[in-house]
């Protein structure tokens, strides 16, 4: 019984180890996109072109220094 | 794509996990109540050997991964770095856990400082602790990545001083039972078989954890590079 007792309290732990880690690699997953879309969204570029952005701020803040 | 494959990997690892369970538990034929001091407990180990062996996949993914950050620089590197990282600790912590849960049913205590096998298990499991820790709280940037490919490419050789530490020192942890060599595996084939399942389902788990691992990692400096170009552009 005492053997029994062991091997509960290894498993729920594990399985509390994977669930745990699931939810928290899921949910980063989601936030993330979510997050990521709400940006793009705000400055009106669609998700492909995102990371071609940078260098065309870039050229842009330049023109406008020069302006 | 890579996103939806990567879930079926995790879908596919979870379901063969806990088929080993249920085999584990119904299938696989109990140990002779004299060969252990708690028979019982000894079904614990059809998930701590396949955790123990997706952790070593996790860290030599690390290993990969701070190699080719740390001499090409390459991102697609660093992100291999990050993902080896979180499983490897992941995996380490069950590992370390059903183990000691293990050792106390069968030696009557957790822990053994003076096994070979246990501390450099339980160091890498703290590398990985460190790892994931310190990039949480330092400013992404090369010289952090540098400091922490440096720990991973040195920590690496902790990999193979725990898997030969049992073959080298018999000190408390059981020797190999499978791959064992000229001595040969004492593993019942029906254990034997629970066994490989549950190494094949925490393989295909992991993988599919580090790969939505990268891509987080990915879409969180796409993430900062679109809200400094925002901020740049303003």
């Amino acid at each position: 019984m005492e053997g029994s007792y062991y091997l509960t309290t290894a498993y729920l732990g594990m399985i509390a180890g994977l669930a745990i880690w699931t939810w928290t690699v899921v949910t980063r997953s989601r936030s993330i996109e979510l997050r990521l879309a709400a940006v793009e969204s705000t400055i009106g570029v669609e998700a492909a072109d995102a990371d071609s952005l940078a260098p065309q701020s870039i050229d842009r803040a330049n023109v406008d220094a020069t302006d | 794509m890579r996103g939806r494959f990567a879930e079926v990997l995790l879908g596919a690892g979870f379901f063969g996990i806990m088929a080993t369970l249920y085999l584990g538990f119904h299938w696989a034929p109990s140990v002779s109540i004299n060969a252990f001091e708690s028979p019982a407990a000894q079904r614990i180990f059809y998930w701590h050997v396949p955790s123990a062996w997706a952790a070593f996949i996790a860290f030599g993914v690390l290993f990969v991964g701070s190699a080719m950050w740390f001499f090409k620089r390459s991102a697609f590197g660093w992100r291999l770095h990050v993902a080896g990282t979180e499983a490897g600790l992941a995996c380490g912590l069950m590992t370390v856990w059903s183990g000691c849960v293990w050792g106390a049913a069968e030696w009557g205590t957790p822990w053994d400082w003076t096994d070979v096998r246990l501390n450099t298990f339980g160091l890498l499991t703290l590398l990985a602790l460190f790892l994931v820790l310190g990039r949480q709280s330092q400013p992404d940037g090369v010289e952090t990545r540098d400091t922490f490919s440096t720990f991973g490419l040195y920590g690496f050789v902790l990999v193979p001083l725990t898997y030969m530490a049992t073959r080298i020192w018999q000190i408390r942890h059981p020797g190999p039972v499978v791959a064992a060599g000229d001595s040969g595996g004492s593993l019942e084939s029906s254990m034997a078989l629970v066994l490989m399942i549950g190494a094949l389902s925490f393989t295909l788990f992991i993988v599919g954890h580090m790969l939505i691992s990268m891509r987080i990692t990915q879409l969180e400096q796409r993430l900062e590079q679109v809200q400094n170009s925002l901020d740049g552009g303003i």
